[in-house]
C-alpha cells in the first residue's frame, strides 16, 4: 500500500504521519509511507486544505488529522 | 505534476491588466477592506472559499492571483492549473510589492496582517518577471 501524506510541515502533517505508521504497524500492514511537502506536489492532487492522504494514488482524506478510526479502514478491519 | 506557476511581477502585473487581465485577491475580506489594491478590475475570493467558488474565476482571459505576499495566491494558482486553468499566474510580493513600487492602493496594511504564516518566501515558481 502506497500512502502519501500530503502538507509543508505543519503539526497535523507530522501527528499524521505518526498515526498512519503506529496504526499499519499495530495491524502489522506494510505500507511505503511518503511525505510531500512542496507545494507544487501538494497541488498536484488538487488538495487545497492540509494535512491530505493519499492512497495508491487517490486521495481519501484532506484537512485536519484525520481520526483513528478512519486511518484503520484505510488499512482494513 | 503540474507545470511550474508562472510568476509575475507588479510591473508586468500592471501592463496584464491594462491588456485585459483580472487581478484576484485571495486575501479575507478583513485584509481587503483595511487595504486594497486601487485598481478597476480586481475580485477578492478569499482562498478559504476558491474551492466553492473556482467557476467565478474567469477562463476567458488573463487572471493573476495576488495576495499579501504572494504565497496564498501561488497556492490558489496551482489549485487554478489544478482545474485546467493554463492562464493563470501569480503576482509575487503580493500587496506588499505593489504598494512598495508605489502603485495605486486604497487603505493601509496593519502590521499584523499576516498571522497564518503566509510570509515565507515563494518557492516553486518560473519567475518571468522584468524586476
Amino acid at each position: 500500500m502506497d500512502i502519501k501524506v500530503l502538507g509543508t510541515g505543519c503539526t497535523n502533517c507530522k501527528n499524521t504521519i505518526a498515526l498512519i505508521d503506529q496504526v499499519a504497524k499495530a495491524k502489522g500492514v506494510t505500507v511505503k509511507l511518503e511525505k510531500v511537502e512542496e507545494l507544487r506536489d501538494i497541488m498536484g492532487y488538487g488538495v487545497m486544505s492540509t494535512p491530505g492522504v493519499v492512497i495508491d494514488g487517490k486521495v481519501v482524506h484532506a484537512g485536519g488529522v484525520p481520526s483513528r478510526d478512519k486511518v484503520e479502514s484505510w488499512l482494513g478491519a | 505534476m503540474l507545470e511550474e506557476a508562472k510568476e509575475v511581477c507588479p510591473t508586468t502585473t500592471r501592463r496584464l491588466l491594462g491588456e485585459g487581465a483580472i487581478l484576484m485577491d485571495v486575501r479575507d475580506r478583513s485584509e481587503v477592506t483595511a487595504f486594497a489594491f486601487d485598481v478597476p478590475d480586481v475580485v477578492n475570493i478569499p482562498l478559504s472559499e476558491l474551492e466553492q467558488r473556482c467557476s467565478e474565476v474567469p477562463r476567458d482571459r488573463p487572471v493573476v492571483f495576488v495576495c499579501d505576499t504572494g504565497v496564498r495566491s501561488l497556492k490558489a494558482t496551482y489549485f487554478l492549473q489544478f482545474h485546467g486553468y493554463t492562464n493563470v499566474s501569480n503576482m509575487g510580493g503580493g500587496v506588499v510589492k505593489w504598494s512598495a513600487k508605489g502603485f495605486p492602493v486604497k487603505g493601509q496594511r496593519a502590521a499584523d496582517s499576516c498571522s497564518t504564516g503566509c510570509c515565507s518566501p515563494t518557492e516553486g515558481t518560473t519567475t518571468t518577471s522584468c524586476c
